[in-house]
This record gives structure tokens, C-alpha cells and sequence, in this order.
């Protein structure tokens, strides 16, 4: 078992598994060795082709489109607009504020879907395992329910009329709260439903991280005297931050996508667009108003945004996992 | 440095000693039990509602006192739900097996061999999570227009052939696969083909099991792709179907409950069977 992954280094080819290796190679001809080396590539055909032909081509493809005028009907011709696309989005306002929306969609997950799991995380720790246990299978179900069903009962429960949240808010004493269809709040509940299928989630990886934290650590600090406080301060969010920084990087580069389903279900963009996020837009452009090349550009210039936000966030996870050593 | 049975032993009765107060012990359940409220009680008010005859739909009570299942009855009647769950698990179904299927095969050649190009192409299989399907969507939907699929079951199953994380996942644990086994059946004039199916597939059972588990529920949740490329009703998804009891106008809720809480069915009786399974295989794949 100890000799598992040694032997399974990539560098351990066919060949060498070979009872005479040097001899094999010798007598084989170009062919049987072509074909062998084509072995790999066999395996890995069909999903390479995959992502191929509905990833990668299709990103390529839309980056032509980027700067083509075009309205998704066969018949209609492609024209060659250059940049113009581009010139007109920027100047856009409901593109700056789609983008804003995606920025406050962001923001507000955080404290949902990572700052109340970590101090669920820590505070809950030292439940009996049994009732942990429970707690931990309740707050995942939302995880798992379809978006849409999440979004068909939310708007049941915030119905302005007749939703139980309202009634009860009602009784004591406000006026009905137009969760979906005030333009100030809107936003703010779709953020609410995308963190509620989180919350679950990142508890249980915070948790976990949190029981593999070596208890002794925490033992020998707290004979030194330190304070409870002092304790997640100086031991535990620090030995958490790699997990904290994962959640981080997931909740701001998949957030946005993630609330497509509610915002579509739920409010279409509206009111006066105030919960458009740049899926939303890219979406509009696409099958609302069939200009293809608004909706190809923004998505060039959305994938472009999210690589670089990726890759700075990769680079800041590399530093804080480093300091973790 | 203290050895294992040496900071073993002693940690169970000095961390309970510790163990919060019970002050602390019970903000913690107050705490977990607000949450998990939160997080239940919608599902729950779903169910309820479902059940409640026509004439109580608005009602406050928290549980139903007369229960009735004329919703669903008008839900299965108002559209076509049955032919829509049976396409959901169809092409979830179909979807589990082509994805693992490739990720078996994807996997193995990564573990197995280092050949031209694989640093570059384990990369590429990796990096697809960065590229969000709304980027993509308009050269699919025209790929799928060219090849007449638009509107069939087919069109929802051909883009999920693939998963870069079923592939990872399967890469990284035949990686730490036993090399013995393999080696014997290697002497035993075992190929490949015959290692891969005979010896590492089944061992890896578990994983496999958990991988299912995860793309099918992700699959049967999908709502993007079945609104891009779906037209008609009998050709649809449940997600879809759900949307139809949804209007500006005026929205039927007990039906939508209804419809909902059968479109949820499956996802729920799956968790409240395999609970931890299902847990551990959300966890071990991020949020994809």
C-alpha cells in the first residue's frame, strides 16, 4: 500500500511494466508503438470532444460573434461591425447597471454563504454528535431542492398578499413588503434565496475543516491561558483561511450565475432592471432581443472580467495557504 | 513531540471538560435551531400547502386539517407532469451514465499514462468551470439548431457528455489505486480495457456511487440549458413545467405547490435515504 503512489507516477509508462522493456521496444515496429501511443488519447476522446465542441468552439465562436451584427434568424446576413459592439455596450447605462447588480449580488452573498457558516461552523462545534448531526441534515435540504422549485416557494412565502412571511409581518403592524416587486429590494431578496441554498453548504465544509484542525493546538493555547476569542483569532480563522478563501473564490466567481434561475423565475430583471446581473443581460440580449452580437460581446467581455477576478484570487489563495505553513 | 497515543488518550475527557458551558452548548442549539427553521420551514410550507383543498389555500394554520390531493390531481391535468418527470429522469439517467462513463475512461488515461500534451490537457479539462454556459449559449443553441435537435430530450443530454469534475475526481482517486492489484492483473495477461473494467471500476464502487448520486440530482435540477433549448411541453423537463403555473397575472398556488413538491420528490426521498452519501459527494465537488 505504502508503494501506491510511487508506482503509479505518471512517469510509470506502459513500458516499464514491461518484463524487458529495452528488448519490446526494439522489436516493436512504428506502427504498434504509433498505436500505442495513441492508446491514451482513445480513452480521453470522448470527453475532450465534449469540451471541444460545446465549450471551447463554441467560446471561440463567440468571440467572432463579438464583432458581428446578427439577429439569430439563418436567413438573416452577418455583418462585419468591428468594435462597434463593444463601443455600444460600454455606453450602455443598463449595462453599467447590470454590472453594478452583479457586484451587489456578490457583496451580499459573503455574509451568507460564508461569514454565517463560519460562525454557525464555530459556535457549533461541541454539539452532541447526535443533535450536530441533525441540525447538519436539515440545513443542507435547501442545497439540494431545484432552483426553481426554491424560487416558486419563496414567492409563495413573500407573496405580498397572501405569503405567510407578510401575514406575519403584517400582525405586527407593517404595511405589505413588495419583496419582489419594490425596486429597492428586489436585488436584495434574490440575494437572500441564492445564499439560503448556501448556507448549508458552506457550514458543512467550514465544519469539516474545523474538526481537522489539530485539537492539541487548541489545548495547549488555552493552557497558556488564552481566551476563547483569542482562539478562533489566532488559531482557528487562521487555520481556516485556505478553506475560507475556497468558499471566497466559488461564491464570487459562480454567485452571479447561480441567482439566473431566481431572477428568471422570479422577477425577470425587473423592476426597472434592478435585479439585472450580467447573466441576466447576456441572456436578454441573446433570446430577448435577438442581438446576438450585444449579447456575444458582453459575454466576451464578462468571461474576460471573471478570468482576471479568478486568477487574481487563485494568487491571493496560493499566498494565504503559504502563510498557513 | 508527543506521540499519537499520547495526545489521543487524553483529549475526549479534557475537551468535554472544556467543552462549553452550558450557556455555550445552548446559544449553539438556539442558534442551529434558527437556521435550520430557516432553511426547512419553506420546504415544509411547500408540502403543506400542497395538501390544503382549494377553499383553504390562504390559510395560516400550520398544518393542514383536512388534507386533499385535488392539487396535484389539477396539476397533473393542467399540464403534462407525468411526461415531464419522466423525461427529467430520463435524460438525469442518461446524463449519470454518459458522465461517468467519460470520467472513467478520461480518468484512467490520466492516472495511468504521461503522454504528449496531458499536463496541457488535464488544464484544459479543468479550466472548463470557468467558462459560465451563458458565455457559451448562443454557438449551442445554433449547434443544436443545425443538428434538428432543438426540442428533444437528446439536445438537454449531448452538452453533459463530459464533466470536468467527474474526471478530476476519478483521475485523483484511481491515482491513489492500489498499484499491486494492477500489477497482478497486468501478470496475468490483463489489457488495459480488462484492468480498467475488471479490477479498478468495481474497487472504486464508492466513489463511483457518490458520483452518481451528484450528477443526477445536478442534472435533475438543470434549468438553464431545458429554457434554452426546449419548445414544447411533452418534450420538456419538470423545472419548465413548474414555471407554466407561474403568471403575472395570478398564480394558482396550490397547483405550483403541488407541482413543485412533485418535482422535488425524487431529489428529497434520494437525501432521506442516503443522507450522508448524498452530503459527502455535494462537499467533495464544490458547488458544480
Amino acid at each position: 500500500m505504502r508503494l501506491g503512489h510511487l508506482h503509479l507516477d505518471p512517469t510509470m509508462t506502459d513500458f516499464a511494466a514491461e518484463p524487458h522493456p529495452p528488448r519490446v521496444l526494439r522489436r516493436m515496429t512504428r506502427a504498434r508503438r504509433f498505436r500505442r501511443q495513441l492508446v491514451p488519447y482513445l480513452y480521453l476522446l470522448p470527453a475532450v470532444a465534449c469540451f471541444v465542441i460545446w465549450i471551447y468552439e463554441p467560446l471561440a465562436q463567440a468571440f467572432v460573434l463579438s464583432f458581428q451584427q446578427w439577429n439569430l434568424l439563418p436567413t438573416a446576413p452577418k455583418t462585419w461591425v468591428g468594435l462597434d459592439n463593444y463601443r455600444n455596450i460600454f455606453d450602455l447605462p443598463k449595462f453599467w447597471q447590470a454590472l453594478g447588480n452583479t457586484w451587489y449580488y456578490l457583496v451580499g452573498l459573503l455574509p451568507l454563504a460564508v461569514l454565517l457558516p463560519l460562525v454557525i461552523a464555530l459556535f457549533t462545534q461541541d454539539l452532541p454528535p447526535r443533535s450536530r448531526n441533525l441540525y447538519r441534515a436539515l440545513i443542507f435540504v435547501p442545497m439540494i431542492v431545484p432552483p426553481v422549485v426554491a424560487a416558486a416557494v419563496w414567492r409563495w412565502l413573500l407573496d405580498p398578499s397572501h405569503g405567510i412571511l407578510n401575514l406575519g409581518l403584517q400582525g405586527l403592524g407593517t404595511k405589505p413588503i413588495g419583496f419582489l416587486s419594490d425596486p429597492d429590494l428586489a436585488l436584495w431578496t434574490i440575494t437572500f434565496i441564492t445564499g439560503w441554498k448556501l448556507i448549508g453548504f458552506a457550514t458543512l465544509i467550514l465544519s469539516a475543516a474545523n474538526a481537522a484542525i489539530d485539537e492539541s493546538l487548541v489545548e495547549a493555547a488555552r493552557l497558556d491561558g488564552a481566551s476563547n476569542w483569542e482562539i478562533i483569532r489566532d488559531i482557528r480563522l487562521p487555520l481556516l483561511s485556505p478553506t475560507l478563501m475556497l468558499l471566497i473564490l466559488m461564491v464570487v466567481l459562480l454567485g452571479a450565475q447561480w441567482s439566473f434561475s431566481y431572477i428568471h423565475v422570479l422577477t425577470e430583471g425587473g423592476p426597472l432592471g434592478s435585479t439585472t446581473n450580467i447573466y441576466y443581460l447576456l441572456w436578454q440580449f441573446g433570446f430577448g432581443s435577438l442581438s446576438v452580437g450585444w449579447s456575444s460581446a458582453s459575454a466576451v467581455i464578462l468571461f474576460v472580467g471573471f478570468g482576471l477576478l479568478a486568477a487574481a484570487l487563485f494568487a491571493l489563495k496560493a499566498k494565504v495557504t503559504f502563510h498557513d505553513d | 513531540m508527543m506521540t499519537d497515543a499520547a495526545t489521543l488518550a487524553p483529549v475526549r475527557p479534557r475537551r468535554r471538560a472544556l467543552a462549553l458551558s452550558g450557556w455555550d452548548t445552548g446559544v449553539g442549539h438556539a442558534l442551529m435551531i434558527l437556521v435550520s427553521l430557516v432553511c426547512v420551514f419553506p420546504i415544509y410550507w411547500m408540502i403543506v400547502t400542497s395538501l390544503r383543498p382549494e377553499n383553504a389555500i390562504f390559510s395560516t394554520r400550520l398544518w393542514p386539517d383536512a388534507a386533499s390531493l385535488d392539487n396535484y390531481a389539477y396539476a397533473l391535468r393542467a399540464v403534462p407532469m407525468q411526461r415531464m418527470l419522466v423525461n427529467t429522469f430520463i435524460v438525469s439517467a442518461a446524463v449519470t451514465a454518459v458522465q461517468l462513463l467519460s470520467g472513467i475512461l478520461a480518468g484512467y488515461a490520466f492516472a495511468r499514462w504521461r503522454f504528449r500534451g496531458s499536463a496541457i490537457l488535464f488544464g484544459a479539462v479543468a479550466l472548463t468551470w470557468l467558462v459560465p454556459l451563458q458565455v457559451v449559449m448562443i454557438p449551442n443553441y445554433l449547434l443544436v439548431a443545425r443538428l434538428g435537435m432543438i426540442d428533444t430530450l437528446g439536445a438537454l443530454i449531448l452538452p453533459h457528455i463530459a464533466s470536468a469534475f467527474a474526471i478530476m475526481l476519478l483521475a485523483q482517486s484511481m491515482r491513489s489505486f492500489p498499484t499491486e492489484v494492477v500489477e497482478a492483473a497486468r501478470m496475468d495477461g490483463g489489457n488495459h480495457w480488462q484492468i480498467l473494467w475488471q479490477v479498478i471500476a468495481p474497487n472504486l464502487r464508492g466513489t463511483l456511487a457518490s458520483l452518481a448520486i451528484l450528477i443526477f440530482i445536478t442534472t435533475w435540477n438543470e434549468y438553464f440549458w431545458p429554457l434554452l433549448l426546449t419548445r414544447s411541453p411533452e418534450n420538456s423537463v419538470v423545472q419548465i413545467g413548474l414555471q407554466m403555473f407561474i403568471s403575472s397575472e395570478g398564480t394558482q398556488w396550490g397547483p405550483l405547490m403541488a407541482a413543485s413538491t412533485m418535482a422535488s420528490l425524487p431529489i428529497l426521498l434520494i437525501y432521506l435515504v442516503l443522507q450522508r452519501q448524498v452530503i459527502s459527494s455535494f462537499m467533495k465537488s464544490g458547488l458544480r
